[in-house]
């Protein structure tokens, strides 16, 4: 990814702007107008990424859970690799 | 930019996650014989499970953008210092912003009103750049930072999904298992 230095147009901030709009959940695109303004995207997408981060956090919290509950995980491995193939 | 959602990252994803994660339960089973007690609390684990889990999208997606190198580059040592730190930075945002719900800029603002703009959407990017693994670099511009986010946000979704079936398939195994 080039880090150019250069003059970013505001055509360019707005494109990427409206492409990650459309990223953001169904619920939060409903709430900001169409014409949102770039600061509350800004907010969305952080408050999206930190919600997003609290799911990684549950889920590693059960899944250490889960495996402290199994006595030798070498088979289990297995076993997951084909379940999920 | 390769596609998240492409069988390809979460394959690669997955073996990544279930390398770490074999190698993490490995080391555990070697101590549990020596030690009295379990060698690692469930609270480190979680936090192995979880790094693992970071370190495995991050190389999954592969060099091509700024967040996997950021993530790739500390991964072995620094991680529970990166994590106190960015609690410290946080709460020190949280103390310097100020609630500026009032301040909204109209569409035909006056140069005060625009320049209020601004200065919100500098918190605002401000704030994005915490949450980005690597955003905090300053040679990160906006236009890169904004698609840093979307390339992350992304990969992010994959891994919650993957995490998921994974935790999923391992409570199923364990149940058939254990009766």
């Amino acid at each position: 990814m080039s880090s150019r230095r250069g003059r970013i147009t505001d055509e360019e901030i707005n494109e990427l702007i409206s492409k990650l709009q459309a990223l953001l959940p169904e619920s939060s695109r409903r709430r900001t107008a169409s014409r949102s303004s770039a600061s509350k995207l800004l907010k969305e997408t952080c408050g999206y990424i930190k919600s997003l981060h609290q799911e990684v956090d549950d889920l590693s919290d059960r899944l250490s859970e889960l495996m402290s509950t199994l006595d030798d995980a070498s088979p289990q491995a297995e076993i997951i690799r084909s379940l999920l193939r | 930019m390769q596609g998240p959602s492409t069988k390809s990252f979460r394959q690669a994803f997955l073996e990544n996650l279930l390398v770490s994660l074999q190698l993490q339960q490995e080391h555990t089973s070697k101590h549990d014989s020596s030690s009295v007690g379990a060698a690692m609390s469930l609270h480190e684990r979680k936090l192995a499970v979880k790094s693992s889990a970071d370190v495995a999208m991050a190389a999954a997606r592969g060099a091509g953008a700024r967040w996997t190198r950021a993530i790739l580059a500390p991964a072995s040592s620094a991680c529970k210092v990166q994590r106190c730190r960015r609690i410290v930075i946080r709460c020190r945002g949280r103390k310097r912003s100020l609630t500026t719900r009032s301040a909204r800029a109209g569409d035909g603002g006056t140069s005060s009103g625009g320049e209020i703009a601004r200065r919100l959407v500098r918190r605002r990017t401000m704030a994005l750049r915490e949450v980005i693994p690597g955003g905090r670099d300053a040679a990160v511009d906006e236009a890169t930072l904004l698609r840093e986010a979307m390339d992350y946000v992304v990969h992010l979704r994959a891994q919650v999904d993957v995490l998921r079936q994974v935790s999923e398939a391992v409570q199923r195994s364990g149940s058939s298992i254990l009766q």
